[in-house]
């Protein structure tokens, strides 16, 4: 009786200690705005892709997708096989369901090792749309392809691809500076000679840590009667860690968000950082490893728990989803210091809670709200004020 | 990702027997005239959605990728794929166990039992366009033998799987979601009442059946409440009412069966009997969350640690049956009794359950140490058999490096039979003269690993110590003893299929 006294003083004093740290919480950034979740639809399509990734919001009408509709891939197939989706699927907000854009066939000659859709994905004004695949046979990195970055129409009809010595594993969001006719988009590699899920190092009994990743910027001239052209194709990053996964398939650099002055932030999720990449726009001769960072270092560790999507919140902020729980996190980079995080994932049948569900982040159009997708439930959420 | 939960059975009618050998008639075969139950393995829909497409490969297709899959027949060859365009998942688990006693009991030995779960889920939007529905009807196959019955004559049965041999319906239900944030949530049809309620997410690890559906609505509830084996016909609605607070209550059919005498297994074999024409039973719960959607965070020293706390009561219309008297209020075991227990009308329960996690490593998060606690008890003492029963326990997740989806587990459980049960077997020794000792509490420890060897299998060397068995009942072979404490090995595997 005295424990469960105590038990319950214990849990008053939690409950108010959160109203205390909640007032003082006031005016700090862009997540104390936000008090509504909701789950908006499944992004499991008629073919049964699973395991939706990156989350891309229309800018303009195009095709057959209007403005505002939100783009969402799938990584895995009606398997749990992770590198095998084919997908990408479109939210209307006014019909409130989900209808399929694309669906790629699962093998192509110009795309090594087959399709499998990551968080890589963007749609250009010009009306293209990009997405990279980082494909597997047997769902893990053992039979992991290098991949490809590939190019659709508006309609979701694919009119090319990309591939390359710099291209292995296409992972993590796409960011960009898009001027219409030309344009800058930078996406991580997480590839380069990643092993399978089972080889472990003997040391860890963990599969080894490899510090090949690369960020790679790709400047594209984009002709009026044509899908983009690579000009050129500069790493501008290299050097971050990735590591094979049994569940997860990979860890690598998966957020990135350009800054207006051409620095590009980078989350960093086996080493649970940001960092900053200066001059993104135009260098021509990468960053490296130092000091255990790719990059000027911004914030690690704390409230971040295996970052991977992130883009910039009103205030001039960063907001990174949590892989490890289900947490997004508030970050300022120019103060170089995490502000909070809120809960937008608790489901307790993860541990520690939304373990594994969070990837892909976008804002809604009219900045006050974000999508997210929790990749256990295969659904796409809003969080609002 | 998330491997299939284990939940349990337990089926106390087989306790009966040990009374028959004692007495060639005595009123005290009320007393677990009725069968218990807790919650069977539960089976992991997402898994199901996650079929492989290896429909174009041969019939042998699906062993193609046996290592990576998640359910071992892929995709059915094409079915589940083509129920997935019309917004259905189907999973189908089999549970497969062998286990023994090595001490104790009425005999040694061991033995085989099993249970097939077959689930068949809509969603409504992905079917035609209707937010937030779901339509779900199960089915069980039960097979194999029960060790507890035959073996070990306990109350807090050593599987949480043993039931009658049989293929029934199980839940039939749909659910419908409503307001902005899915804030209500209401379910209508043939319910289990072990999916949702009294559940220790934590507890739901072990093997023995406690660790289920819990020991005083499995010995008191008529037919051992509407668990399974078992369901009922009701509605019940989950109410986010605050940030951390939810609320979770339901009515239904007072009973899972329409005999008010006969075994609900056997009366309603099918389980498509749907009874009205029994009392009520209504249950409330409260469940207070941590973390709850929304709850900020900040970077400035440690994180608070996950928990689920819930409160909950039971009330249930039914007669119940007194413990000591007949309804001439002679003690039931005086020759002088007609046999005929007094009836009291309704019986309720109190109950409270904890979930807290303890430890978070720092260099892998997925290595957790969680506690778990539940404890129930029922004040009008003379109408049930069983007035209090509990359960602790440790379970570490991913406790060895790379075993992510692996859990170890210890725990205990104690039930303890009523003061009248006991005065009740006093009484047996008094007026016959044989040997009936009274029953006081029965113990029981349980070590457990729970191994993912690949995305559809688990295995599970199991490890289980009762004390004082049934709290201290002859040995129907060896009549002027207590039946001795025992010692249970098993091992459990679950297969999504």
């Amino acid at each position: 009786m005295f424990s469960r006294s105590l038990t319950s003083l214990g849990s008053l004093a939690f409950v108010f200690s959160l109203f205390v740290s909640g007032a003082h919480a006031e005016g700090k950034g862009f997540l104390e705005t936000i008090h509504r979740h909701r789950t908006l639809a499944s992004t499991s399509p008629g073919n049964g892709d699973l395991n939706p990734y990156a989350i891309v919001v229309v800018p303009r009408d195009m095709g057959i997708l209007h403005k505002n509709d939100v783009l969402v891939t799938n990584f895995n197939n009606i398997n749990n096989l992770q590198g095998t989706g084919t997908t990408i699927v479109a939210y209307s907000p006014q019909t409130k369901n989900i209808s399929v854009f694309a669906n790629l066939p699962p093998n192509l000659s110009a795309c090594p090792g087959g399709i499998g859709l990551t968080t890589a994905l963007t749609v250009l004004k010009s009306g293209w749309v990009v997405v990279g695949s980082a494909p597997s046979k047997d769902g893990s990195t053992r039979t992991r392809g290098e991949g490809c970055m590939l190019v659709l129409d508006a309609t979701g009809k694919l009119v090319t691809t990309w591939k390359g010595p710099d291209i292995s594993s296409p992972w993590g969001d796409i960011a960009s500076r898009d001027n219409g006719d030309t344009a800058s988009i930078f996406v991580s590699m997480s590839g380069f000679d990643l092993p399978g899920p089972n080889v472990l190092d003997p040391k860890t009994h963990y599969p080894p840590i490899l510090q090949k990743a690369t960020v790679v910027r790709f400047d594209l001239s984009i002709p009026h009667d044509g899908p983009p052209v690579v000009d050129h194709q500069t790493v501008v990053a290299k050097g971050f860690s990735a590591r094979a996964d049994r569940d997860n398939y990979l860890f690598g650099p998966t957020g990135l968000a350009l800054d207006d002055d051409g620095t590009l932030y980078v989350t960093d999720g086996y080493d649970n950082e940001v960092t900053a990449v200066d001059d993104a726009l135009h260098r021509t001769t990468p960053v490296t490893r130092q000091n255990d960072a790719v990059g000027r270092l911004i914030t690690k560790g704390k409230l971040l728990n295996w970052p991977l999507a992130m883009m910039w919140v009103p205030g001039h902020h960063l907001l990174v989803a949590n892989g490890r729980n289900g947490q997004v996190v508030e970050i300022d980079p120019s103060q170089k210091k995490q502000i909070y995080a809120q809960w937008v994932d608790n489901d307790q049948a993860q541990q520690p809670p939304g373990n594994g569900d969070l990837f892909g982040l976008a804002m809604t159009p009219d900045n006050k709200g974000f999508y997210y997708v929790e990749d256990d439930m295969n659904t796409l959420n809003l969080s609002t004020p | 990702m998330t491997p299939p939960l284990l939940q349990y059975v337990s089926n106390l009618q087989r306790l009966v027997p040990w009374l028959c050998y004692s007495f060639a008639f005595s009123a005290s075969i009320f007393v677990f005239s009725e069968r218990a139950h807790a919650v069977p393995p539960r089976v992991n829909i997402g898994n199901a959605m996650n079929a492989e497409d290896e429909s174009s490969s041969g019939i042998f297709g699906f062993l193609s990728n046996w290592r990576r899959t998640s359910n071992l027949l892929g995709n059915m060859w094409g079915l589940r794929s083509e129920l997935g365009k019309y917004g259905a998942t189907l999973a189908i688990q089999e549970t497969s166990e062998v286990m023994g006693n090595l001490t104790g009991g009425v005999h040694r030995g061991a033995a085989y039992n099993g249970l097939t779960q077959a689930i068949l889920q809509v969603n409504t939007q992905r079917a035609f366009g209707w937010y937030g529905g779901t339509f779900n009807v199960s089915m069980e196959q039960i097979h194999g033998r029960s060790l507890s019955a035959d073996n070990l004559q306990v109350f807090q049965t050593a599987s949480g799987i043993e039931a009658d041999r049989s293929t029934r319906l199980w839940e039939l239900w749909f659910d419908q979601k409503f307001f902005d944030q899915q804030q209500l949530d209401i379910k209508i049809g043939q319910q289990s009442l072990d999916q949702e309620y009294m559940i220790s997410n934590n507890a739901l690890t072990f093997v023995n059946t406690m660790f289920g559906w819990p020991m005083v609505p499995s010995a008191d509830l008529p037919g051992g409440g509407p668990a399974y084996p078992l369901s009922t016909l009701g509605a019940r609605a989950k109410y986010w009412a605050a940030t951390p607070l939810y609320i979770l209550g339901g009515i239904y059919s007072g009973s899972p069966s329409r005999s008010w005498s006969e075994d609900p297994q056997k009366s309603n074999r099918s389980g498509t009997s749907f009874p009205l024409n029994r009392g009520v039973m209504a249950i409330i719960e409260f469940q207070y969350v941590y973390p709850a959607l929304g709850e900020m965070v900040s970077p400035d020293g440690p994180q608070p640690l996950s928990h689920i706390y819930r409160l909950g009561a039971w009330y249930d219309s039914e007669p119940f049956a007194d413990q000591y008297y007949d309804n001439t209020h002679t003690p039931l075991a005086s020759s002088d009794s007609n046999g005929n227990p007094k009836n009291h009308r309704g019986a309720f329960s109190l109950y409270a359950v904890i979930d807290q996690m303890i430890w978070r490593s720092r260099s892998d998060v997925n290595r957790t140490l969680n506690i778990f606690g539940r404890a129930m008890g029922v004040p009008q003492a003379e109408r049930v058999p069983i007035d209090f029963s509990m359960n602790f326990g440790l379970t570490l997740k991913d406790p060895l490096p790379y075993r992510t989806d692996d859990t170890f587990g210890i725990g205990m459980g104690y039930t303890h039979v009523s003061g009248a049960l006991a005065r009740n077997d006093k009484a047996v020794h008094r007026y016959q003269g044989t040997y009936s000792p009274a029953q006081g509490g029965e113990t029981f420890v349980e070590v457990t690993y729970q191994y993912q060897f690949t995305g559809w299998m688990q295995w599970q060397p199991d490890f289980q110590y009762i004390f004082n068995p049934s709290g201290g009942i002859p040995n129907p072979i060896h009549p002027n003893r207590r039946i001795r404490d025992e010692l249970i090995l098993g091992f459990r595997t679950n297969i999504a299929l």
